[in-house]
């Protein structure tokens, strides 16, 4: 396997440290920046295949950075956030970056999420079946089957069960599934309409509800569909 | 009016002064006509005569000028009517001029008391107006509220003629105290020797509610008469006023220290909580290598950190809270999300415990309205409260039923649950449960955040004991009625 290259952005050095112990492996190669325009720079030069990326940076807003490297690049992308900066996530969440870790986070939840970034390029648009413990979902034939046992879902509970499975491991923001599940309509005050369904959809699914299997709630964000 | 005016004694002796001059200038004139009184007509006696009582109504008053008509008219009656020293009167028609000499005088006084009347009544509001306006003015240009009342106090004591007057505020549960004073170098501040005999002492009341008082004292005693009283009623109104103005203006500024005291607290935990999060960090990050380096006691270090991390979070919020400006947003959310998070995140440190969970007794749907951030945080502490107090084998029960208009969320211990009278004060900061042990808890915020959090989005927390033993804690909010279209 080839040595990965990892961006780290945060303006302060001794995060950039355990984050950058966090990730050495053997097979990772960490560089770091410690502001926006750095990071910009860095991205443009060394292609990384992942940024993790602070927010709070003393030059450039967040947003602005994530755009910029957005404009040329796929690059996926993990945010580091603060809990008074739950808006600013969503919107980076919105605006392309793929994750967050919420300070001060633990190292394994930490790993886990890049982990989870970095083997989803392959994955993403393989397969036309899904097949996660007592859950079947057949892409193609459009059915979805809980311990062999065919269940119906409305469409749209359909199309919001498609987009999540289909980015596992992956929060999608409000925004996002909205979207995914009206296409052309404007995302007004329609989180409520999400909520309802996404509680119908999960009451078809997981087997207690209360502690779900398949798709669990990032409060504030959205939702994540659980490999 | 009981006391008499000390003035009125004066008053009386000039009375009388004007009186015995005027007599003596009638026997003078007297004396002087009667050696010619057979070649004097009538007409002029009585017009020479009627010089006397005009003279003395105007320098004496309606009374003076009365007395002397009638002295007057008897000196006529007396030497120049015929026959002469006798009231009896020879030719009928001299009565019609008695008659028109004393109607005429008795006239004139009346009409010279009148206009006197009301040139001092003229007088005496030119000077209140005079003195309202010196209020008025000191009411709007003075710069401190106690410089405007000192105006007031001196104004009242000029309009009474008292030698003192003293403006006196209610004390907040303390005696009253002296908020302004005109003139106590002359007599001595009225508080030595407090309501002494002869005092003037009113309350001071603004709508309806009492302020304070005035008192106003004088070495001579003190009398008011109807008018002044009056007026000395309508100023005391200006001095509540503005001891109302004094007290308010105290009260805004002690409001405004209290918010910057409120905003730099605020502030510090704020930067308290940014500074932690580097190091807390960095700390768990080195803790959790310890531990894979096969340092079992590091564990202990990451729990550590992440309850330091909790307590000053709880202290920011708590700070926010108090102050009014954590932001709420209640909204439509599901029952079923909301216990989700809680089991997510409780069941990292309920360890073997069993925490059961129902979303609602008969499988409906539950939706409210509520904001689902402060709500999991709620419930969590909650939970977290009934698992550090309750014994380690038993359940926790977390459960969820529509109630009418509301949802009752309920957290269920077998815990020794809150002595009683003791229950509403768990709900107070840093307020641990006595006679438990002081190492379970965080900082004792858990339940105050919680009932705090409740009322912030007009919601309910409340506790009451178990039957069989145990806590039940329940929080309330509006039930809404959803149903998804296109479905």
């Amino acid at each position: 396997m080839s040595i990965r290259t990892i961006l780290v952005v945060d303006d302060e050095p001794r995060i950039r440290r355990v984050v950058s112990d966090a990730l050495a492996d053997g097979e990772t190669r960490t560089i770091e920046a410690g502001t926006g325009r750095e990071a910009i720079d860095a991205v443009r030069s060394e292609r990384p295949d992942l940024v993790v990326l602070d927010l709070g940076l003393p030059d450039l807003q967040g947003i602005d950075v994530c755009r910029t490297v957005r404009g040329w690049t796929d690059v996926p992308i993990l945010v580091l956030s603060a809990r008074h900066s739950d808006a600013e996530k969503v919107l980076l969440l919105d605006n392309g970056a793929d994750d967050y870790v919420t300070k001060p986070f633990s190292t394994v939840e930490f790993q886990a999420r890049v982990r989870a970034l970095l083997r989803r390029a392959p994955r993403e648009e393989a397969e036309g079946h899904i097949v996660v413990g007592d859950l079947e979902i057949d892409l193609v034939a459009h059915t979805v089957s809980v311990e062999g046992t065919d269940i119906h879902l409305t469409p749209i509970e359909w199309q919001l069960l498609r987009a999540l499975a289909t980015k596992p491991d992956r929060t999608l923001t409000h925004r996002q599934l909205f979207a995914a599940a009206w296409p052309g309509r404007v995302h007004g005050d329609a989180q409520h309409y999400l909520r309802v369904h996404m509680t119908h959809l999960r009451r078809k699914l997981e087997r207690e509800p209360a502690r779900p299997r398949h798709i669990v709630t990032e409060l504030g964000v959205g939702y994540r569909f659980v490999p | 009016m009981s006391a008499r005016d000390p003035s009125d004694h004066a008053v009386r002796r000039a009375r009388w002064r004007v009186l015995a001059l005027w007599l003596v200038v009638l026997a003078v004139g007297t004396a002087a006509m009667l050696p010619f009184r057979d070649r004097l007509d009538k007409a002029h006696v009585a017009l020479l005569l009627m010089l006397v009582p005009l003279g003395g109504s105007a320098a004496g008053g309606r009374s003076v000028g009365l007395g002397l008509a009638t002295a007057s008219f008897l000196v006529f009656n007396w030497f120049f009517l015929p026959p002469y020293h006798t009231l009896v009167v020879a030719d009928p028609l001299d009565w019609l001029v008695l008659l028109a000499f004393l109607t005429t005088s008795a006239v004139a006084a009346q009409l010279l008391y009148a206009a006197q009347e009301e040139a001092r009544v003229a007088r005496l509001r030119t000077a209140e107006v005079d003195r309202l306006r010196v209020v008025g003015a000191e009411a709007v240009t003075a710069g401190r509220a106690e410089d405007a009342l000192n105006t007031v106090a001196e104004v009242i004591r000029d309009a009474a003629q008292a030698d003192s007057c003293e403006l006196l505020a209610e004390g907040d549960g303390g005696a009253p105290h002296i908020m302004a004073a005109a003139g106590v170098a002359a007599v001595g501040p009225a508080s030595q020797h407090a309501d002494a005999e002869g005092d003037i002492v009113r309350p001071l009341s603004v709508r309806g509610r009492i302020v304070g008082s005035m008192r106003l004292r004088s070495a001579r005693g003190l009398s008011l008469d109807a008018e002044r009283s009056r007026f000395v009623d309508a100023l005391s109104y200006y001095a509540a006023l503005g001891i109302e103005r004094v007290r308010l203006i105290a009260a805004a500024e002690r409001a405004e220290a209290l918010r910057e005291a409120d905003e730099l607290k605020d502030a510090l935990l704020a930067s308290v909580s940014h500074d932690l999060r580097t190091p807390l960090t960095t700390i768990k990050a080195r803790a959790h290598e310890m531990r894979i380096h096969g340092d079992e006691q590091a564990e202990v270090i990451e729990q550590e950190a992440d309850r330091l991390n909790r307590i000053v979070i709880d202290l920011l919020d708590l700070s926010r809270l108090k102050a009014g400006v954590l932001p709420t947003e209640p909204d439509l959310n599901a029952v079923d999300e909301l216990l989700e998070l809680v089991v997510q995140r409780v069941e990292g440190v309920l360890g073997k415990r069993t925490l059961t969970v129902q979303l609602s007794p008969d499988g409906d749907l539950l939706f409210g309205r509520f904001d689902l951030a402060h709500s999991v945080r709620i419930l969590v502490n909650l939970v977290e409260n009934a698992h550090k107090y309750a014994p380690a084998d038993t359940p926790i029960e977390l459960g969820a039923r529509r109630n009418g208009d509301t949802i009752d969320v309920t957290v269920a211990d077998r815990g020794p649950g809150l002595p009683d009278g003791e229950s509403e004060r768990a709900f107070e900061p840093f307020n641990r449960v006595p006679g438990l042990p002081p190492d379970v808890g965080s900082a004792g915020l858990g339940l105050a955040i919680a009932r705090r959090l409740a009322e912030a989005q007009s919601a309910s927390l409340r506790y009451e004991p178990r039957a069989g033993g145990g806590s039940v804690f329940t929080y309330s909010f509006a039930a809404v009625e959803f149903t998804p279209e296109g479905d």
